[in-house]
């Protein structure tokens, strides 16, 4: 119970819980509620956590640009759309995936694929946004990112570090949203190094010394009509002082790894930041999305594909093996996706162009029953055959397994209610 | 002035707060003088109606409306004049003031030297540029892809002469309004690239940002908790429907985006999206998205206006701009009033600021109906209204934390976050480091690019928002505490920075820490902030370590990052 009341008091750093609570408090003529440590709401939130089945963490390997289904998890080696890319077996029978992916064929029995998935947003922004917080972008309400959402619904009281950390460079416009900045993405743009000013330019005493003097300063500004200002601001750099002098900082120090490990996620980048989301997912971390860029393949379709399928394809069968080895796969989630697919139809550059129509995502850990294909495509790969799978039937499959309730409500600014995802249902099949 | 003057030792008798001593701070007094020389008003506000006399007037409505006709008991007494100073520097011009002209500020004896400085900070150019980058910030915060970011610096560059030159608000929003062309020249184009030229967003975007309705809350039914109807969002959308955003090639190559009417021929249809690519703008059917649905006629729903259909695109967007900033429509007057009195002010009549209406609390509605009235009779001049907002008791007052204390808004001023902007002025201001030029830059990433762009991404915030709803973030806070590029310009056994300078040429321990506080807080330490600063130095064995740590503090504190 400690914990728990330690992360409701922290919570209160954000500036939109405390007023919400506050017009909430408010809106029900609840003047006479007792101003104790923990207000009402306190209350009710710490008792749903107490309910909630907890420890659930989600790794979402994000495919900037759009991945091209046919290079990926279904080829179509008979059909003159597919080209040149040929179908390879997995561990299970039945189940063929391109040969660029040799050691993910090796780990299919961990992994489920959707091969039907279908959205109507062709355009990078827009249908990043979408598979990132279901909703299409609006002026008025910024919907959050699934990640910051997960950070949100699974907090963790003994977590120094960030609830969700985004690793890679790239912005694709979404993040804590109406959630606030607590919740935003906390962007690690290079994995292997510590987070951008995350160490202090001094040493450590004098680290400390400075943080005493501004807080004995501090109090004159309180006491000259800026209390609850200075009070915040406390709040927030005691927050960020803690993490970064916190032992779970350790989680972004790769080279505690032993050099087995690291050899099996391979030294690439993308490998990196595989083996970073580990780490932060064992320092409780719910929520790690890593991004690799470049799957926009307009021209140049197969030798861009395999390169790219050649970062992707050693650190993901690594990861799924790691997590699986470590006991830790059934309470993590590990999503593949991009934005969309790519045409079936091969363009005169010998690219393929946006294809949102029909594509896919690869899912495994997190209850997920793995070595099982969802859906399918008919034979030329243009139109979903079987099973239609939309972005918010996905972020459906993403709350069932994390044991979130999709029909959690947060008020956006102008006092609308957001429901986390609205509508769409779950890919039932999927959980064992 | 010479930032220079500040650096010679001067002392404060801290024992009296507030009150400099004049015979040993002769350089600041050498500079007061001169600045005072230089910054003499140049030009005359243009002030019909006499901005003081409304400011007067609106401070006794309040009063009767929020403090039973007694301000004096039932509300804060005036801030000083090192803080109102501060705030108003901040506010006018988005930087703090130099410690030279603090000074000089308080030593004026004038009885209204705060009416001067008004006028002077009005008249000061980097009075458009702070509010171009507000409201560049306004319409890009709520941008639907980043590429809407293309339009930003010509927006901003728009916007600081309009402010400048004091374009009326009316003419400003029509050009807003009415816009075409290349969006990198044509900075009005702003607010449809943010949109991505969208008919309905682009429709929400102009209810919102200059009327202060959110019309577009009834876009798929009725509004919950106000009187319009889907239909009228709808009849709003039908001025909208012709614009389109098309790609500006050069060289065979895509350099910029382009808004423009388009009046015949289909435009683009994208994702068997039915109704885009329609010359009119069609309600759908809600029981059948799949079908094109009703074709809507444009009516302007404040005043029920109506245009005959078949009008070109200019002529729908002119005819709603007309209508929009017309007389008789109150909440455009209302919407552009409540929002400077609330960043003025730190808390507005109706909040949040973009979400007003008939059907809206307001906090002292006939002070507001006063005020707006009023800037609407002076013709939506904009520099008129900051000049009467400034000059009210209401602005003037000391600033206290908003907490549900019961007291009545306006009872006294809030504290302010500083924008990205302001803080990045204050920190080179402070700090002395160079603002390199940002001519040139073009594209949609560069305005995150750059000191300031790399500030802005950090610290900048969506202005619409109720400012007790803005939190601070741990990046931000990670980037006071830890950032190279601080370390290197606080580092102070380096003479080529101000603080290295400061603490080579000052032996007096007093007057750094003096300096310091004027510099990051445009006032002086108190003697218990003297004195905590004075231990510091002692029981640290290096001094100029001990003065960076000094000015780490106060550069992290809440406030430097504030405005009081």
């Amino acid at each position: 119970m400690t914990m728990h009341l330690r992360h409701q008091i922290d919570v209160s750093v954000s500036r939109r819980g405390v007023i919400r609570r506050r017009d909430f408090l408010r809106g029900i003529a609840a003047a006479s509620v007792a101003a104790g440590t923990l207000s009402w709401r306190d209350m009710v939130a710490l008792q749903a956590r107490e309910l909630q089945q907890r420890g659930m963490s989600m790794i979402l390997l994000w495919m900037a640009g759009g991945p091209s289904q046919f290079e990926t998890f279904s080829p179509k080696p008979g059909h003159e759309n597919g080209g040149e890319t040929k179908a390879i077996d997995t561990s299970v029978a039945g189940i063929q995936i391109s040969d660029n992916f040799p050691h993910v064929a090796k780990m299919m029995h961990e992994a489920a694929l959707i091969r039907s998935m279908t959205s109507k947003e062709g355009s990078h922004p827009r249908a990043s946004y979408l598979m990132h917080t279901g909703y299409l972008p609006t002026a008025n309400v910024k919907y959050p990112a699934f990640g910051s959402i997960v950070a949100q619904q699974h907090p963790r009281a003994e977590l120094d570090l960030p609830a969700f950390v985004r690793i890679g460079s790239g912005r694709d416009g979404s993040g804590g949203g109406l959630l606030g900045v607590e919740y935003d993405p906390f962007v690690m743009p290079v994995a292997g190094q510590l987070p951008t000013n995350a160490a202090p330019t001094t040493s450590t005493p004098r680290y400390t010394r400075r943080l005493d003097l501004l807080s004995r300063l501090e109090s004159e500004n309180a006491a000259a009509g800026a209390a609850f200002e200075v009070d915040e601001h406390q709040k927030l750099y005691k927050k960020a002082s803690r993490m970064i002098m916190s032992s779970q900082m350790k989680a972004f120090d790769l080279e505690q790894e032993p050099a087995a490990i690291r050899e099996a996620y391979g030294d690439s980048q993308f490998g990196l930041g595989c083996l970073l989301s580990r780490r932060l997912v064992e320092s409780g971390v719910p929520c790690i999305e890593v991004t690799l860029g470049g799957w926009d393949t307009h021209n140049d379709n197969w030798p861009r594909v395999k390169a790219l399928a050649g970062q992707v394809d050693q650190p993901l069968a690594a990861l799924i093996a790691d997590l699986k080895q470590r006991g830790m796969l059934e309470s993590t989630l590990v999503v593949w996706m991009g934005e969309f697919g790519r045409t079936p139809r091969i363009n005169p550059r010998a690219g393929r162009d946006h294809y949102p129509r029909a594509f896919n995502v690869l899912l495994a850990g997190g209850g997920i029953q793995g070595g099982q294909v969802i859906g399918s495509t008919d034979e030329s790969g243009t139109e979903v055959a079987d099973r239609p799978v939309e972005p918010t039937d996905l972020l459906q499959t993403f709350c069932k397994s994390l044991k979130i309730d999709p029909k959690f409500e947060n008020i956006a600014p102008n006092g609308r209610p957001i429901k986390l995802v609205d509508g769409g249902t779950p890919v039932d099949e999927l959980f064992a | 002035m010479s930032a220079q003057t500040s650096y010679f030792a001067v002392r404060f008798d801290c024992q009296e707060r507030e009150i400099l001593n004049v015979t040993s701070a002769f350089s600041h007094l050498l500079a007061a003088f001169l600045v005072a020389m230089a910054l003499l008003p140049t030009a005359a506000i243009a002030g019909e109606m006499g901005a003081e006399a409304v400011a007067q007037r609106a401070d006794a409505l309040l009063a009767e409306e929020q403090f039973g006709g007694d301000a004096q008991t039932q509300a804060a007494s005036a801030a000083s004049d090192e803080i109102f100073f501060r705030r108003l520097s901040l506010d006018l011009i988005g930087a703090p003031p130099t410690p030279a002209a603090v000074t000089a500020f308080s030593l004026d004896p004038s009885p209204d030297k705060r009416r001067k400085a008004v006028e002077r900070l009005l008249a000061d150019e980097r009075f458009g540029q702070n509010w171009a980058r507000y409201w560049r910030d306004v319409i890009m915060f709520r941008r639907t892809e980043d590429r809407g970011l293309f339009a930003a610096r010509a927006a901003e560059q728009y916007l600081t002469d309009a402010f400048n030159n004091n374009k009326h608000w009316d003419q400003i929003a029509r050009d807003f309004i009415t816009a075409t062309g290349d969006v990198q020249q044509a900075g009005t184009t702003a607010i449809v690239m943010a949109q991505n030229g969208n008919s309905e967003d682009v429709t929400a975007e102009v209810s919102r940002i200059f009327m202060g309705i959110q019309i577009q809350c009834a876009q798929c039914h009725d509004h919950p908790t106000d009187r319009w109807k889907r239909e009228q969002f709808h009849e709003l959308a039908a001025f909208f429907p012709r614009i389109a955003v098309r790609p500006v090639r050069q060289d065979g190559r895509q350099r910029s985006f382009e808004v423009v009417s388009v009046d015949r021929g289909p435009k683009n249809k994208k994702n068997n999206n039915v109704r885009r690519g329609s010359l009119e703008h069609f309600m759908p059917d809600l029981n059948k998205p799949e079908e094109i649905g009703k074709q809507m006629e444009p009516v302007f729903f404040v005043g029920n206006q109506k245009l005959d259909s078949g009008k070109t695109d200019q002529e729908r967007r002119g005819a709603v701009a007309d209508w929009i900033t017309a007389r008789e429509n109150e909440w455009f007057s209302k919407a552009f009033v409540n929002r400077m009195w609330s960043e003025m002010v730190g808390r507005g009549f109706y909040e949040p600021v973009d979400d007003i209406g008939p059907d809206r609390d307001c906090a002292a509605p006939k002070s507001l109906e006063y005020l707006a009235d009023r800037f609407a009779a002076n013709k939506y001049d904009v520099k008129w209204l900051m000049q009467t907002i400034a000059l009210t008791d209401a602005y003037a007052r000391r600033s206290a934390s908003r907490v549900d204390d019961g007291s009545a808004p306006f009872a006294a001023a809030c504290p302010q976050r500083l924008r990205g902007d302001q803080l990045y002025n204050a920190l080179v201001g402070v700090l002395e480091i160079d603002d390199p030029s940002e001519d040139g830059q073009r594209g949609y990433r560069n305005l995150f690019s750059g000191p300031r762009g790399q500030v802005n991404a950090t610290f900048g915030y969506d202005p619409s928002v109720r400012r007790d709803e803005v939190a601070g973030s741990i990046p931000q806070a990670l980037f006071l505490m830890n950032s190279p590029q601080l370390a290197r310009a606080i580092n102070a056994g380096q003479q080529s920075t101000a603080l290295g300078k400061l603490v080579a040429e000052t032996l007096d321990d007093e007057a750094v820490v003096g300096e310091l506080y004027l510099r990051c807080f445009a006032r002086e330490p108190k003697a218990a902030e003297m004195r905590t600063c004075l231990d510091h130095v002692q029981s640290s064995s290096d001094r100029a370590e001990a003065f960076e740590d000094i000015l780490w503090a106060l550069l992290n504190s809440t406030e430097f990052l504030n405005r009081k």
